[in-house]
């Protein structure tokens, strides 16, 4: 694999095809955490680190389940292992970051059905590879990058809600409504990154 | 392939993977073991679990967690009935006193207790303290406006002839009144007390009544005739010894101020 292609898959993760704003995926941990940049930022953190490791485990698993010749199973046991790195993440956040913990709440398990860890999941085992080798390595890039974007979207709405907190809002638009305007907003300024021609 | 394989593989690789799993989360969860106060968990299961938020805190298991900590009051809630509210008054009451307890006023002054001046103006009880150290004549009365009634979440007190007086009926043993009385005067005794003094007044038998007629006037009456020695005297009111009274209610009889008063449960 070449260092092009490696860049051309992060690039595209991130900002061509980024999760929230152009495959509109993940959107209730990216509106119910992007109150404040510190869970926002934890939040990111979280999702970066269960795509990353639930994009090998899956791409692995997806070998073994196309060997079986039960593809079917390809859901069920992907639900399976991404909730279970859930509970692992939970576990340790509770353990080492109490704080984290509590701002989280109830999103962190939440990450079990963001349809963005799935998502990213099925789009690894369906991008053409030449070996099982090189497919588990951009199946782990792939996790990795989009959860990136993931962060970077939730990052830039945590930055703007912020601001939001001092605006002065009409009573009308003043919580979700603006929230939901910004983000529509941002999706069409990523429209943009659709105009680069790689991949 | 034939058709038991068909079953067999799937399920047999499905249990596997969950297996797996199972095992390296439980192993987790014993490693990273965080030690959470029980009490936490079960004042949490007795909440209503609706996460409203109208207490202020982020949900019900926040909630839990201040209770436990004493950093929220029960009455902030509103969405859990009177009987588990009730339950988790005793795992927080337990908290306090170790055991199950009965909360009284030790005054039943009130409006037989004559007043040093009339106060007209806003406040309760804590405001007129400010002033003099109170309306009544006695140093310690209660002065009968209506701060603990007004702090109960239980409806649990109420005036009778200008004093305040608990209902035990309803009363949870919560502890906010006796933390928000000015004077002070809001006791728990323990669980077996069926008699209690209804005076606090450090005065001198005469002094307590040239200003209240229902005070302790420290004959001793109640002192001499316990037979078991549960009644001893210090700074001019007899004192209940609870482990020694055997609730015979010869004191209760004899008293001639009639400020030794029944608990009725």
């Amino acid at each position: 694999m070449s260092v092009t292609a490696i860049l051309v898959l992060v690039v595209n993760a991130i900002l061509v095809n980024n999760f929230i704003l152009s495959r509109f995926l993940g959107i209730c941990p990216f509106l119910g955490v992007s109150k404040k940049i510190d869970t926002a930022l934890g939040m990111g953190f979280a999702v970066i680190f269960v795509m990353g490791v639930a994009s090998v485990i899956t791409y692995a698993l997806n070998l073994l389940l196309i060997k079986a010749n039960i593809l079917y199973l390809q859901t069920i046991v992907f639900i399976l292992v991404i909730a279970s790195l859930i509970q692992l993440v939970e576990i340790v956040v509770k353990r080492f970051s109490p704080g984290l913990y509590s701002a989280l709440g109830v999103y962190l398990p939440l990450i079990t059905t963001n349809c963005a860890v799935l998502g990213v999941a099925i789009m690894n085992v369906s991008i053409p590879v030449s070996s099982a080798a090189s497919g588990l390595l951009i199946a782990f890039i792939n996790g990795i990058s989009s959860g990136i974007g993931f962060t970077i979207a939730i990052l830039i709405l945590a930055g703007i809600r912020e601001k939001l907190e001092t605006a002065d809002i009409p009573k009308s638009f003043q919580g979700f409504p603006i929230t939901l305007l910004i983000a529509s907003i941002m999706a069409m300024a990523f429209a943009a990154f659709s105009g680069f021609n790689i991949g | 392939m034939s058709t038991a394989l068909q079953i067999i593989i799937p399920v047999a690789l499905l249990a596997g993977l969950s297996l797996a799993f199972a095992i390296t989360i439980a192993f987790f969860s014993k490693k990273f073991l965080v030690e959470v106060d029980p009490k936490i968990e079960m004042v949490e299961s007795l909440l209503s679990g609706a996460n409203c938020g109208a207490c202020g805190f982020a949900g019900c298991s926040a909630f839990a967690e201040a209770l436990v900590n004493g950093e929220a009051s029960l009455s902030s809630c509103s969405a859990t009935s009177m009987e588990s509210k009730e339950e988790i008054a005793k795992i927080l009451g337990s908290a306090d006193v170790g055991e199950k307890s009965i909360v009284v006023v030790a005054c039943s002054g009130g409006n037989s207790c004559l007043d040093k001046y009339a106060y007209q103006g806003y406040g309760d009880c804590s405001s007129v303290e400010l002033l003099a150290g109170g309306r009544k004549a006695c140093p310690v009365g209660c002065i009968g406006m209506s701060k603990c009634i007004a702090e109960c979440p239980y409806h649990a007190i109420e005036l009778k002839d200008g004093c305040a007086i608990v209902e035990q009926e309803s009363c949870t043993q919560c502890g906010l009144c006796i933390s928000n009385c000015p004077k002070n005067l809001i006791k728990r005794l323990p669980a077996n007390a069926k008699y209690y003094i209804a005076c606090s007044s450090p005065d001198k038998g005469k002094e307590v009544r040239s200003y209240c007629k229902n005070g302790c006037i420290g004959c001793q009456i109640c002192v001499k005739n316990c037979k078991e020695g549960a009644l001893s005297f210090e700074n001019n009111l007899p004192v209940f010894d609870y482990e020694k009274c055997t609730a015979c209610g010869v004191c209760f009889e004899k008293c001639p101020a009639k400020c030794i008063k029944k608990i009725d449960i």
